[in-house]
């Protein structure tokens, strides 16, 4: 994943190189043409000065002569010649040209700009030609790239360092926001509080949040006060249709097959009447009506409740194997730790095989009950409501649903597997 | 003996009061948290059911009312609150019993019989019933001055069908009251036909008289001639 200022951190360095890149030809034709402009200047000076000179030397004509040679040899990168002008008025040329510089040791290619002009000296017409040296034009262009991309290396630079400065500054309220995001639980009703911002768009981003999370919370609410007033109000009719069935049953005179009948919508109506209280007892759970915790024997709870199940065992031909350390001691809510392992128990009766093994063992680090079984559950579905994982009709559905929301209660993790024909569900403390 | 059920609920209040007639309970209802407060400040009752959500007021009240007059009613809270913080409330304050909507009639009238047994016999504790003994506190029973040696269970279930007499309890009903809170989530009933097996041979073998009856294949019946 991309941080988002390392986004416009990439689209500014490559505008600055294009910026920076364009402006390298445009600085080389600046630059190139200052140092021409100069250069014909100076040529200028010169050869106005030359003129001048030649004239106040009033020399006569061999002196003359003998001084414009003197001059030729002497002075490099001038040139007098004497010369007949059909015409009296020829222009000035000005010119660029690349030779071999002959003072230089290496022999290499050298730009001159040059200016040759006619001048009159003592009414004669000379050609003067002054020729100055200029910097090459690949020379002023790589020095121009080179300072160039000095320039883009700090500008890169800066950017990552004030990128990190200012991811660090700039979106701390973002991540003031975004950590407290994280810790915020649906299901824990903690309120959740930003901390103000005095940037605009996070603080209008606090404010949106704060209004989604209220909605939130308050449906999440008033859906959990649902189920348990959902369940409240089955009570009743539950226990009215329960009533009368008690007595329809005293009525004289019923066959056998309308004793039936009331009996299986007896079991039917238990049935109704499990399932809704284990949903009163999962919205209770979740809604922390069960927060009184207390110092709990497990190893002694444990044996009771086995005890206390001892003819369904008996009744089903289960070898109970138990293992259970002594006076292993936890914290927590006696009456869901009571329900935890009685439906882990009552599980590995239901799910058992006539004559089955059923295994309990405890200790300091966790709780394991294990029962014979014949091939795997689907554990992702394992403790959803209301997904049966066998034919067995008789659960609730509800059973591993509360188990789970018991451990989250108490922070314990629970854990399901499948090994040597055995089911185990393992709670670590 | 005179019962007042404190029920909003017209038809299960009536239910009730059909199934106890039978036992020669007489019924009075009371609807209202206020009708309540005037029945028992007026009459007295051997046994008062209260439902503590009422539609004017909260049924605990009534409980505090009753011990402020010193008033020696045997209470059984009924509740559809299935609240442990309710049941010890109530129970703190006076109430004797506590039962958890939906519950079965058979399951009530065992325990209003029990309840009106324990506060009438307040020395004693001994019911007759035919030609049993049984002392609810001792939780023995003799036959003719002769021990029967009964489990837990065996003498919860004969108490169970003699605050039932003559009514036909069916199995299902009798796995939920052995099982109590959790166990009825097993559906095998098998272990109820076990314990009423054990019952009749141990009251068959001191030579009682066969007063368990087995109605409908799967149903049993105290029946008091």
């Amino acid at each position: 994943m991309n941080k988002l200022l390392n986004k416009s951190l990439k689209s500014f360095t490559i505008y600055a190189l294009l910026v920076l890149a364009s402006s390298v030809p445009a600085y080389y034709y600046l630059v190139d043409s200052i140092w021409l402009r100069e250069l014909d200047e100076h040529n200028e000076i010169i050869a106005n000065r030359t003129e001048k000179e030649l004239n106040n030397l009033k020399l006569n004509e061999t002196e003359l002569n003998r001084s414009v040679t003197l001059w030729n040899k002497i002075k490099p990168g001038t040139n007098l010649e004497k010369i007949i002008l059909n015409n009296n008025n020829k222009t000035d040329s000005i010119y660029t040209i690349l030779r071999k510089n002959i003072y230089v040791e290496h022999n290499e290619i050298d730009r001159f700009r040059g200016l040759s002009r006619v001048i009159k000296i003592k009414g004669e017409n000379y050609l003067l030609t002054v020729e100055t040296n200029v910097e090459e034009t690949e020379e002023t262009a790589i020095a121009i790239a080179i300072l160039t991309f000095l320039f883009f290396l700090i500008l890169v630079v800066g950017f990552l360092i004030l990128n990190k400065r200012l991811s660090i500054k700039l979106w701390q309220p973002f991540r003031n926001t975004l950590s407290e995001l994280k810790t915020f639980n649906l299901n824990a009703q903690s309120k959740i509080s930003f901390e103000k911002s005095n940037i605009l768009e996070f603080e209008e981003l606090n404010v949106a949040l704060n209004k989604l999370i209220e909605h939130t919370v308050s449906v999440y609410k008033s859906q959990k006060e649902f189920t348990e007033n959902a369940s409240h109000e089955l009570q009743t009719p539950l226990a009215i249709i329960k009533n009368k069935l008690d007595i329809l049953l005293q009525k004289e005179a019923l066959t056998d097959r309308q004793y039936q009948i009331i009996e299986d919508i007896n079991k039917a109506l238990t049935r109704v009447s499990r399932i809704n209280k284990n949903l009163l007892l999962l919205a209770k759970i979740e809604n922390h009506q069960f927060d009184e915790s207390e110092t709990i024997n497990l190893s002694e709870l444990t044996e009771e409740c086995l005890k206390q199940l001892q003819e369904h065992f008996s009744n089903k031909e289960l070898s109970v194997n138990t293992s259970i350390e002594k006076d292993c001691v936890v914290t927590g809510n006696r009456v869901l730790i009571e329900v935890l392992i009685n439906n882990l128990l009552l599980n590995s009766i239901r799910h058992n095989s006539q004559k089955g093994i059923v295994e309990v063992k405890l200790n300091q680090s966790g709780l394991f009950i294990s029962n014979s079984g014949i091939k795997t559950l689907e554990k992702e579905h394992l403790f959803k409501r209301f997904k049966k994982s066998s034919e067995e009709s008789s659960g609730s559905g509800l059973g591993l649903a509360i188990v789970e929301q018991i451990c989250k209660r108490h922070q314990w993790t629970i854990g399901y597997e499948f090994q040597q024909e055995k089911h185990t569900f393992k709670i670590s403390f | 003996m005179k019962i007042l059920i404190i029920e909003d609920e017209n038809e299960l209040a009536e239910s009730i009061s059909e199934y106890l007639s039978e036992e020669n309970y007489l019924c009075e209802f009371a609807r209202t948290y206020s009708q309540a407060l005037e029945k028992i400040e007026s009459f007295n009752y051997d046994c008062i059911l209260l439902d503590i959500m009422l539609p004017d007021g909260n049924g605990i009240n009534i409980l505090q009312e009753l011990k402020k007059r010193d008033k020696q009613e045997g209470v059984i809270i009924i509740s559809a609150k299935n609240a442990l913080d309710d049941k010890i409330n109530g129970l703190q304050i006076g109430a004797d019993d506590y039962l958890t909507k939906p519950f079965h009639l058979s399951e009530l009238a065992a325990r209003i019989y029990s309840i009106i047994r324990r506060k009438q016999f307040r020395n004693t504790n001994i019911i007759q019933q035919n030609e049993l003994q049984i002392d609810l506190l001792g939780k023995t029973v003799k036959f003719k001055n002769h021990p029967i040696e009964l489990t837990k269970k065996e003498f919860n279930l004969l108490l169970y069908f003699i605050g039932n007499n003559n009514r036909i309890i069916s199995k299902s009903t009798l796995a939920e009251h052995l099982s109590g809170d959790f166990a009825d989530m097993l559906d095998n009933h098998d272990f109820v036909y076990a314990h009423i097996k054990n019952l009749k041979k141990k009251l068959n073998e001191v030579g009682c008289k066969n007063y368990l009856k087995t109605v409908y294949g799967t149903g049993y019946k105290w029946e008091d001639e």
